[in-house]
């Protein structure tokens, strides 16, 4: 198997990838634009709706449920904008704060819930929350994962899922141990920088 | 292994063997151990992501959901706020949650199941006036009629939402809009909307005549 791709000619493994620098720049944008007032809901919601949502949907494990989380972590933050400083950290990792907080609540309100819930409907009772940190973190590596280009998103996914070395994730995808090793090593990183951003445990 | 090389380290991290200088070298090397431990940390995570970490987008009526919110939000501050229309309105929007007894209101109104059957705009009949939009739409208690005209002013009396006929000779009341942006009303479950596919907002004075005032302000016709 060829994927077509070339090594990047010297000297662009230390760079950050372009299309990281690019984002981080929007995304820090969007965070001023919103500390000022502006009115960047709709961006803030195309950039960041899907982690939102994945989130409440892994950490409550029902669509309904996590449609409506995520429908009120956008009006919590829309309505509490004056809140947000951008000195304080990303936008990102704000409104994953905000997230948790949800889920959290969410999960208070159901454990208390519980007994009356497992005698009206006598399902769905067993239900309880995951390690909310845990679920955090691989959810947004998860969303970072899924930006990689190829063909780094390739090849961590071979790492990660088929447990393949690099000098046999090389073989596979017919490219350069050389290539294969800074890609590797520079993915991690890029994954080690998210968790630092928005992430919990790291 | 003298210098810190992080790209054995992401190697070692993703648990392939390294040379035996490198290990011996992350030994003494507080700044190679702490990356590794760092970098191993990582990987085990995303070892850890299963399919339900994947991205997945929210349905499309979240979005919407969270529009017509803050459409109420800024009718609130404009209108000073009732509270009776407020609670419809949060209701129908599902932000009434975890509120004991109203989780029914909850899954009825934001659940996926809601589906837009007609729509129209609402255009004003007098030029310089508010335009709004009407939707049927289905929910599992039956149709509901959800209106929004985000600029009307506050009326000399009050605005009466209702269908007509095509030919404006026969008509049902829906109800009194309420001061926020968004209403939304049950429809008679006998209704023929095809009958009655034109929805109209009238001014009615509180003189205690239930006809229509003939003072409309907008209009539109349901393409059903």
């Amino acid at each position: 198997m060829h994927t077509g791709y070339e090594a990047p000619a010297g000297g662009l493994v230390e760079s950050v990838p372009e299309g990281v620098r690019v984002r981080a720049e929007a995304d820090a944008e969007l965070a001023l634009s919103f500390a000022a007032g502006d009115d960047v809901l709709r961006q803030m919601y195309d950039r960041w709706s899907t982690l939102v949502h994945t989130l409440c949907l892994r950490s409550t494990g029902n669509a309904d449920d996590a449609a409506d989380l995520t429908q009120s972590v956008f009006l919590s933050a829309w309505r509490g904008r004056a809140g947000y400083d951008p000195a304080a950290g990303a936008l990102s990792a704000w409104l994953v704060g905000i997230t948790r907080r949800r889920i959290a609540d969410y999960w208070a309100k159901r454990t208390k819930d519980r007994d009356a819930t497992a005698a009206l409907a006598g399902f769905d009772s067993e239900r309880t929350a995951p390690a909310a940190d845990a679920v955090t973190d691989t959810v947004l590596l998860a969303d970072e994962l899924s930006r990689l280009g190829d063909p780094q998103k390739r090849i961590m996914e071979l790492a990660f899922f088929q447990d393949l070395s690099h000098a046999q994730i090389a073989s596979v995808l017919d490219l350069p141990l050389g290539t294969v090793k800074s890609h590797i090593r520079r993915s991690l990183e890029r994954l080690r920088n998210r968790l630092e951003v928005d992430g919990v445990l790291v | 292994m003298s210098s810190c090389d992080v790209e054995t380290l992401a190697l070692a991290a993703l648990g392939e063997s390294i040379p035996a200088e490198t290990r011996a070298h992350i030994t003494v090397c507080v700044r190679c151990q702490t990356t590794l431990d760092e970098l191993t940390a990582v990987a085990s995570r995303a070892t850890a992501i299963s399919d339900s970490d994947r991205p997945t987008p929210p349905p499309a009526f979240v979005w919407e959901n969270i529009e017509r919110a803050i459409a109420a939000d800024k009718a609130e501050r404009r209108g000073g706020g009732r509270p009776a229309g407020w609670f419809a309105l949060a209701a129908a929007v599902g932000l009434i949650v975890g509120v004991g007894g109203t989780s029914v209101v909850l899954s009825q109104d934001s659940s996926p199941a809601v589906t837009v059957v007609a729509e129209t705009t609402l255009d004003p009949l007098k030029e310089g006036q508010a335009s709004g939009v009407a939707r049927v739409e289905q929910t599992v208690n039956g149709s509901v009629l959800n209106v929004s005209v985000p600029d009307l002013p506050t009326p000399d009396g009050y605005y009466e939402v209702w269908m007509l006929a095509p030919d404006s000779s026969r008509m049902i009341s829906i109800g009194v809009l309420g001061s926020g942006e968004m209403n939304v009303f049950p429809l008679p479950a006998g209704m023929q909307m095809a009958e009655f596919p034109v929805v109209d907002i009238s001014v009615e004075k509180y003189d205690g005549d239930v006809t229509h005032s003939a003072d409309s302000v907008v209009r539109g016709q349901l393409s059903i």
